[in-house]
């Protein structure tokens, strides 16, 4: 008889977790992403210097994830509690979990920083007090960075596990949600890191370092997208919560959001800018720009899409 | 002062220490559904009784001290007419549908999803009594409860900023001896509370005698409210 009856109020109104928590995902995806491509080809090419894409990354992460904590505060009902969240903790909640996690890996990108920009910090009169720091920090360098990647990628993943575990909305509770925002926030990281490197620490368009990762940038597109038809396609053929919920894919603005920004500019984006050109078009670097400026928008409006189609379709 | 201890001597102690940790190891520890001492609070809700007033709603707004116009229930009105509104049923301002309400509020689950996600702990099962409440000192607005509840029956209350949920009055009426203010206030005796765990309670004997459903059952949350649905007889 369990099930024989229902009811569709609710003691809350509309969602619970609004864009702020998005931004907050986005954020934390790209602080992730990009310190998981910088040090991972740090470690495969065995670099010692500190490369225009290192400076990149690093300063991009750190940045990131600052704005993103200021986004997780700003949409607590009261900003001022935030500290409780800091004194105690529950092992249970993947949210308790990812504050340790970040509790670490926050302090860590600004060491990362301070590798990164140790030249520029000496030639500041004013921050000669980060000397004895960083010589410190020095000897310690390389099992910090790997330190750093595991936490990067555990930190793109915990917004993932964060979110799965609101068992009321099938969009929402699945289990490539950590692998997706893994694959998303490595793509837009990458992005990211790219085009700073470029802006501002003057990295050549064409170098070997940019080349790699331009060729890179498909497979982790492709991940990407065959993460999502797993997601839809889970809906489509799943039980009846799951199949209602699949229409955020197919009608009202949530479906818009994620045919225009997340598959159009997102993926289709990119992929015209770089295959459907000329090659010296395709080579540019307004080309360059745009199909970075695409990938991080498109991921997003991924996020968006994930967190409000998914509290929309709720069973 | 260090000595180093001989084969012989450290293997006795090995011997001795598994004679007496060996039985402690291998003692049960009585699980939760069989220990009868501990109480286990539910709610009933008689669908054939309640008539949809309302006084649930005001009763639980006096006791808890909650912002004008709250309550942690709601009454879903779901068939029959009321005076100048069309039947939610069948849409008709005039039918015979039979008036039809359930009762909207925290299900007090064994298995309760706020409490493994709340990050500070401030969502946690009262130690003496296993009612989910709430540690308004603990909470920092997350909303994460809010979200991670089937039933969306938490809340933010306006007046203190915190996550908020029925918890059959545990601080305001069980406390000091009395029901929950909602089950006193019903004029109908659609809602009932008690120890399911007591053999001698009326709860216990309500339920060994009536079909009654839990709410969304597939979630896996175990809920504590009981429902006894309106049941057609005959054809």
């Amino acid at each position: 008889m369990d099930g024989s009856m229902e009811f569709t109020m609710g003691l809350s109104k509309g969602i619970a977790w609004p864009w702020p928590i998005a931004v907050y995902l986005f954020l934390a995806g790209i602080s992730g992403g990009a310190l998981v491509v910088a040090l991972a080809l740090r470690f495969i090419k065995c670099q010692t210097a500190n490369t225009p894409l290192y400076k990149a990354a690093a300063l991009i992460s750190f940045v990131t994830i600052s704005l993103g904590m200021l986004c997780l505060v700003l949409d607590l009902t009261n900003p001022m509690f935030f500290w409780r969240i800091l004194v105690f903790y529950n092992l249970t909640s993947v949210m308790s979990l990812g504050v340790i996690a970040l509790c670490a890996y926050i302090p860590l990108t600004a060491v990362l920083c301070l590798y990164a920009f140790e030249d520029d910090i000496k030639a500041i009169k004013g921050l000669s007090i980060l000397l004895p720091l960083i010589s410190m920090l020095k000897p310690i360098r390389r099992p910090l960075e790997l330190l750093t990647l595991i936490l990067a990628m555990s930190v793109c993943a915990y917004t993932g596990f964060l979110i799965s575990a609101l068992i009321r909305f099938p969009l929402i509770n699945t289990a490539v949600l950590p692998a997706l925002f893994i694959a998303s926030g490595i793509s837009a990281g990458a992005a990211a890191s790219k085009m700073v490197s470029v802006l501002v620490f003057k990295e050549d368009l064409h170098s070997s370092e940019l080349k790699l990762l331009h060729g890179a940038e498909w497979p982790i597109m492709i991940t990407e997208i065959l993460f999502i038809v797993m997601i839809a396609m889970s809906l489509a053929t799943g039980n009846e919560g799951a199949q209602s919920a699949f229409s955020a894919f197919t009608s009202g603005v949530w479906a818009n959001l994620f045919w225009v920004g997340v598959v159009g500019v997102g993926f289709l984006g990119p992929i015209l800018l770089n295959f459907a050109t000329g090659r010296t078009f395709s080579h540019s670097a307004k080309a360059f720009y745009l199909s970075g400026v695409c990938v991080i928008s498109g991921m997003m409006c991924l996020r968006l899409f994930i967190l409000y189609a998914g509290q929309t379709y709720g069973i | 002062m260090s000595e180093n201890i001989e084969r012989r001597r450290f293997l006795k102690g090995v011997g001795a220490a598994s004679l007496i940790w060996g039985p402690m190891g291998c003692t049960s520890v009585e699980d939760d559904s069989s220990n009868t001492n501990k109480p286990h609070y539910v709610m009933v809700f008689d669908q054939n009784k309640c008539t949809g007033c309302g006084e649930c709603k005001l009763a639980c707004n006096t006791a808890n001290n909650l912002p004008e116009g709250k309550s942690k229930c709601l009454m879903e009105h779901q068939s029959g007419g009321v005076e100048g509104k069309a039947c939610p049923h069948c849409g008709k301002d005039k039918c015979n549908c039979e008036r039809k309400f359930v009762r909207v509020s925290c299900q007090q689950c064994k298995n309760a999803p706020c409490v493994s996600v709340c990050p500070t702990g401030a969502a946690h099962r009262d130690p003496k009594t296993g009612i989910v409440t709430m540690d308004k000192s603990k909470c920092a607005g997350c909303k994460y409860c809010i979200g991670a509840c089937p039933y969306n029956a938490r809340f933010i209350n306006e007046d203190t900023n915190v996550a908020d949920n029925c918890d059959f009055c545990l601080s305001s009426k069980l406390s000091k001896g009395e029901l929950p203010a909602c089950v006193q206030l019903c004029k109908y005796d659609a809602l009932v509370f008690g120890d399911i765990n007591d053999p001698n309670s009326y709860v216990n004997k309500l339920l060994a005698v009536k079909d009654s459903v839990r709410m969304k059952p597939q979630f896996g949350t175990e809920p504590s409210l009981r429902y006894i649905p309106v049941v057609k007889l005959g054809v």
